[in-house]
């Protein structure tokens, strides 16, 4: 321990920054125990990855069509039954299942890099980058969503599920710029920031090493929430039916069900309506749970009681 | 993103610290107000400019269109330039910047154009039709699920280790989390595919001639329940937890510490607890109204409820651009006076603010 404690930046670190590691993940599945709901949630999770990773794969290309099976019934063949095409619904949701956990995944990714950027930024900064940027994040804020999607939709056809990502992903960061602000706020008034900016520190040393830990598993938290909100607003786009659709998903499922295949007059295409929506209760209710198991982990006060 | 998040992101906004500083001239009241004022002039001009701009950026430019299939009908260029820009609010011709000018001249005399889909019908009139049919179901399910959701959020906020307040709070997170649509088509399965005892859509049967008997009222009350309570449903959750978390900061504070010791009971500090723990969800049911508008596209869309979510989802599906910038407008005024509005109720209900010191 002496000896490695006296090493710069090398092993030394390493071995404290793993022991930390390890209190982390006992801490994560004390809080997973304690409530079997949560590992419900985080198997959930896993069993929707999986299902975007190595669904598609099995099943050809081009789902077999079945004109002798227009809206079968829900049977061992078909568990959720077939669609107006007699496709199996089930083989749809599975590879559709691609197209909107990539999405989820992207704009998740946009809106908290783009969010955990200004937000640093204006907050570290203060002073007038603080005030353009925040004045900025108020009129993202207010400028309503649903309806500024749509209207673009005119203009822009959101091709494949990356760009439809890169357009969510750049209209929602609103909010965790503006929860990030308050927290650089908050943080950098506290002794060890300026004990680090105090002993000569770059900027971007303070910034990623000091700052940025303690804000992680709030960043974390809100990632898990943006990707949800992505999937429902490319779901729920796809439904309106405002945009053209050439490839398949759960939206698109929901919106022939609902609009071209009368699922809502005749209760042999109920199946094909229910199952997307299924599928989106199911993934919701996984992340709920996971979101409830974060807040625990990393909201010391709520461990308590 | 926005459709679900922004709520939450908004949400936060009576948390951020708003002490006015003291040095400023003017009454605190009005100050903040001439500052929202200003700020929600600068959000209407921003959106009018993107419709100006997305509408100049369609592809095919269906303005010029418009104007060139006027000319090759016979219309000398004037008279082509003219019929244009009725419908669209702007002339089809002269630079970008003079059309700008023109649209933006047009906004300000209220006059949106002329429907493309519905030929010679103000934009406005189909807007005003349109608004009267979804303020009443918004304004309905969301003080339903205020009521319902602040109730039972006050106690699930102070039994919040017992059996009950947890289910409540698990049934909240759900139903906040579930997307409003899914909501909408459940309902819809439900209550008119496999157990059809309400209509599956319209505002109301054709049948009833409209006024004010009983028939036509009952109609309309049939139709509107589903949307109301899909609605409701929607917006419970998020009161549940809001009231929830309001409940807990309330009970963490001295003066309820202080009531308790001087042994008054339970009856009178639960109205402690929820008198004060209700504040900041004012402002939050005064956003929520506003958002709404933005947000009632699909139950509109769902349940055939001709709203001005369904006018701007059809003014799409038609390519009615001058109709479609209008919604959209209609729809961004909303939010924006909204905004006002919870600021004032706000500064109304709670003293620290209005005096302009630190709370």
């Amino acid at each position: 321990m002496t000896v490695t404690a006296i090493l710069p930046d090398g092993q030394g670190g390493g071995s404290a920054r793993a022991t930390l590691r390890r209190n982390f993940w006992r801490g994560v599945a004390r809080v997973l125990r304690r409530k079997p709901s949560r590992i419900a949630g985080v198997v959930i999770i896993a069993l929707f990855a999986l299902m975007a990773l190595v669904g598609p794969l099995l099943y050809p290309a081009h789902l077999p069509r079945d004109d002798d099976a227009l809206y079968a019934p829900p049977s061992l063949a078909h568990p959720f039954g077939t669609d107006f095409e007699g496709t199996d619904v089930l083989a749809l949701v599975v590879t559709g299942s691609r197209y909107v956990i990539l999405t989820g995944l992207a704009t998740a990714l946009i809106t908290v890099a783009v969010g955990t950027a200004l937000g640093l930024l204006a907050g570290f900064h203060r002073g007038r980058w603080d005030t353009v940027l925040m004045r900025v994040t108020d009129l993202q804020l207010t400028i309503p969503g649903l309806p500024l999607l749509l209207v673009l939709s005119t203009v822009w056809k959101f091709e494949g599920p990356l760009e439809m990502g890169l357009v969510l992903g750049l209209l929602g960061w609103g909010g965790i710029a503006r929860a990030v602000r308050s927290q650089t706020l908050s943080l950098r008034e506290r002794g060890f920031i300026e004990a680090a900016r105090g002993l000569g520190l770059s900027t971007p040393h303070v910034i990623v090493r000091e700052l940025l830990p303690g804000m992680a598993p709030y960043i974390a938290m809100n990632m898990l929430i943006a990707v949800t909100g992505a999937i429902y607003a490319q779901v729920g786009l796809f439904f309106l039916g405002v945009l053209p659709f050439d490839s398949n998903n759960w939206g698109v499922m929901l919106n022939l069900a609902v609009f071209g295949g009368g699922a809502l007059t005749s209760a042999a295409a109920l199946p094909y309506l229910l199952a997307p929506l299924l599928a989106i209760l199911l993934l919701t209710l996984g992340i709920v749970l996971v979101v409830d198991a974060m807040d625990e982990i990393f909201n010391p006060r709520l461990r308590e009681e | 993103m926005k459709l679900s998040a922004t709520r939450d992101g908004t949400r936060d906004d009576p948390a951020e610290p708003q002490a006015a500083p003291v040095a400023k001239k003017g009454h605190p009241v009005r100050r903040r107000l001439a500052g929202h004022l200003v700020r929600g002039l600068v959000m209407i001009w921003v959106v009018t400019t993107i419709s100006f701009v997305i509408i100049r950026n369609i592809p095919g430019d269906p303005v010029r269109g418009q104007y060139e299939a006027l000319i090759e009908r016979g219309m000398s260029p004037e008279q082509a330039e003219r019929a244009t820009a009725v419908l669209y609010g702007f002339l089809p011709t002269g630079t970008l910047w003079e059309q700008y000018v023109g649209y933006m001249k047009a906004l300000l005399h209220l006059d949106l154009g002329q429907s493309l889909s519905t030929p010679g019908t103000e934009v406005t009139t189909l807007l005003g039709s349109a608004a009267s049919w979804t303020i009443l179901p918004v304004l309905g399910g969301t003080l339903l699920s205020f009521l319902l959701g602040v109730t039972l959020g006050v106690y699930a906020g102070i039994k919040r280790a017992g059996k009950l307040g947890d289910l409540l709070t698990i049934s909240g997170s759900l139903l906040h989390g579930v997307p409003q649509y899914v909501l909408g088509l459940l309902m819809l399965a439900i209550f008119t595919t496999l157990w059809p005892i309400l209509p599956a859509g319209g505002p109301v049967d054709v049948e009833f001639p409209p006024g004010l008997n009983g028939p036509y009222l009952a109609s309309l009350v049939q139709h509107a329940t589903l949307p109301v309570l899909t609605y409701a449903l929607a917006s419970y959750g998020g009161w549940v937890l809001a009231m929830k978390s309001s409940v807990a900061t309330v009970l963490g504070d001295d003066f309820i510490l202080a009531a308790e010791l001087r042994g008054l009971s339970r009856w009178v500090l639960f109205r402690y607890v929820a008198r004060n723990a209700i504040l900041p969800l004012f402002t939050i049911l005064a956003l929520s109204l506003g958002m709404l508008f933005g947000g009632a596209i699909f139950i509109e869309r769902i349940f055939n409820y001709p709203g001005l979510g369904l006018l701007l989802v059809d003014s799409i599906g038609a390519r009615d651009y001058a109709l479609m910038g209008g919604a959209f407008l209609v729809t961004t005024i909303a939010v924006v006076i909204a905004n006002i509005a919870a600021d004032l109720l706000y500064t109304v209900i709670d003293p620290r603010v209005r005096t302009g010191g630190a709370a």
